[in-house]
């Protein structure tokens, strides 16, 4: 028995979240993608950085040291952060907020203090299953990996309702789930057009890097070459597509690849399974790194 | 998890058909019902170039608005308006209840213009496939695209722009 695919898109995240069902009647399948996009806009208002009154925004605005509850989502994008940030040797870390503060590419947030310059992922400390704590002033920016926790949470709640085939995907952070492998297509980084660029089952790609405009492309990459081989494998220039097992793991890793070295990247991609893309702009061949092999 | 990567063959390249993506995810009907599950019915009501006017300059823009009601109850309001993005059209829907509260925001179709595509050959040639078929005619109607984020800040602009027209235009039928 086969239903015809039912799909949904609405404006969360800050982009459009596109889902996918197969395998469900029209009014179970209806209800079942209100459920999803009902879980995406829950994980958003609990790890948004700028809405008041999500957990990020009540850590912000704690004394240093204190003990404060959290939701259990929100505590496992934590943990999920601190993992791969101890893996990549902080090529990835949430902190990272701090900076970009400083920067004037994040608002201000609410706290009384200001962030410690030299604070780090080390700083957040999570307790039990419910609890965090900042050992230093810092900021945390969960953005990328909590859409990409988002789309777990979509296609677990979607498979819950008995769907047999499903994508998620929010703005290029997707998942697809379901015996039948589905192709990705890759949108280039100067315009509208998209190319087939993997097929995927039972698994995520995110891609980072593709925000480019067309003609920044070659100033980026020009001043990646005139800075020279600082070791990792992606320059500016290039779009770094990861996929893992897990889109919290794709969107985080993603973002590994573009910042770590060679060797540090080459062992997040195989302890966390994942597989990346490196495209250019032009038409030169993709590469891929962590394949088995 | 299982992936294959759909790599260059190398200088062969084969062309690729260059499609227009676009995407069609529920009819006016379906929006409406999707947004008001206990309506029987749903009246459309004209909005008068002034009221238009009143809220936002300049032409073309023509947003269309009916009053969902369960037997004489009035629910609220469905909009179906378009954005334009820099190089995308898309069709949504805004659910607003009789006390001017958005309920629900649904993309009804989505439509990325031509152009761009042909100065892209070199980009898509880094992915041709070795499936054998075509992927891009497989997946002609349902695509599964990662990469460059699309903002759906225009769709957010519009929907701060149909609040002010239902505030300037229609806020005064719900009070009576």
């Amino acid at each position: 028995m086969t239903a015809a695919p039912i799909r949904r898109a609405r404006p969360l995240l800050g982009t459009f979240v596109e889902i996918r069902v197969e395998g469900l009647g029209v009014a179970r399948g209806a209800r079942a993608i209100d459920c999803a996009f009902a879980e995406i806009a829950a994980v958003h208002r609990l790890m948004s950085f700028h809405e008041s009154g999500s957990d990020l925004d009540r850590l912000h605005r704690t004394r240093v040291g204190d003990r404060i509850a959290i939701d259990a989502r929100t505590h496992e994008v934590l943990a999920w952060s601190a993992r791969i940030a101890a893996s990549s040797a902080g090529a990835f870390d949430p902190t990272v907020a701090t900076r970009q503060v400083e920067r004037g590419l994040l608002p201000r947030p609410a706290s009384t203090w200001t962030a410690h310059p030299r604070a780090d992922w080390r700083d957040v400390e999570l307790a039990d299953s419910m609890h965090v704590r900042l050992t230093r002033p810092l900021w945390i920016d969960l953005g990328g990996i909590a859409k990409g926790y988002a789309v777990d949470r979509a296609v677990g709640i979607l498979l819950d309702c008995g769907a047999q085939q499903v994508c998620v995907n929010a703005g290029g952070d997707l998942r697809v789930a379901g015996l039948r492998a589905e192709i990705v297509h890759l949108r280039s980084a100067c315009g509208i057009a998209a190319a087939p660029a993997a097929q995927i089952s039972d698994g995520a790609l995110a891609t980072s890097g593709g925000a480019l405009a067309a003609r920044t492309w070659r100033a980026a990459r020009s001043a990646a070459s005139k800075n020279g081989r600082n070791g990792t494998l992606a320059d500016a220039a290039r779009t770094v597509s990861v996929a893992a097992p897990l889109c919290v793991v794709a969107d985080a890793l993603a973002k590994v690849v573009r910042a770590a070295d060679a060797a540090v990247t080459r062992r997040v991609l195989r302890e966390f399974a994942a597989q990346a893309l490196i495209a250019s702009p032009d038409d030169s061949a993709g590469a891929i790194f962590g394949t088995a092999a | 998890m299982k992936i294959a990567w759909l790599l260059p063959l190398g200088a062969a390249a084969a062309p690729l058909a260059h499609v227009a993506y676009a995407a069609q995810y529920i009819t006016i009907e379906q929006a409406q019902h999707a947004a008001f599950p206990e309506a029987t019915e749903f009246t459309a009501t004209a909005l008068g170039p002034d009221a238009l006017a009143s809220v936002a300059a300049g032409q073309g823009w023509s947003p269309r608005a009916w009053r969902a009601r369960a037997a004489d109850r009035a629910l609220g309001w469905l909009f179906v308006d378009q954005v334009i993005g820099k190089s995308e059209l898309i069709t949504y829907a805004v659910a607003i209840d009789e006390r001017g509260a958005v309920t629900s925001i649904e993309i009804l179709d989505y439509r990325e213009s031509h152009g761009g595509e042909i100065r892209l050959a070199g980009w898509r040639k880094q992915f041709v496939g070795k499936t054998g078929a075509d992927p891009v005619e497989l997946n002609k109607d349902i695509r599964n695209i990662s990469g460059a984020t699309l903002s759906c800040r225009h769709v957010t602009e519009g929907v701060q722009r149909l609040l002010r027209l239902y505030k300037a235009a229609l806020q005064a039928q719900d009070r009576t």
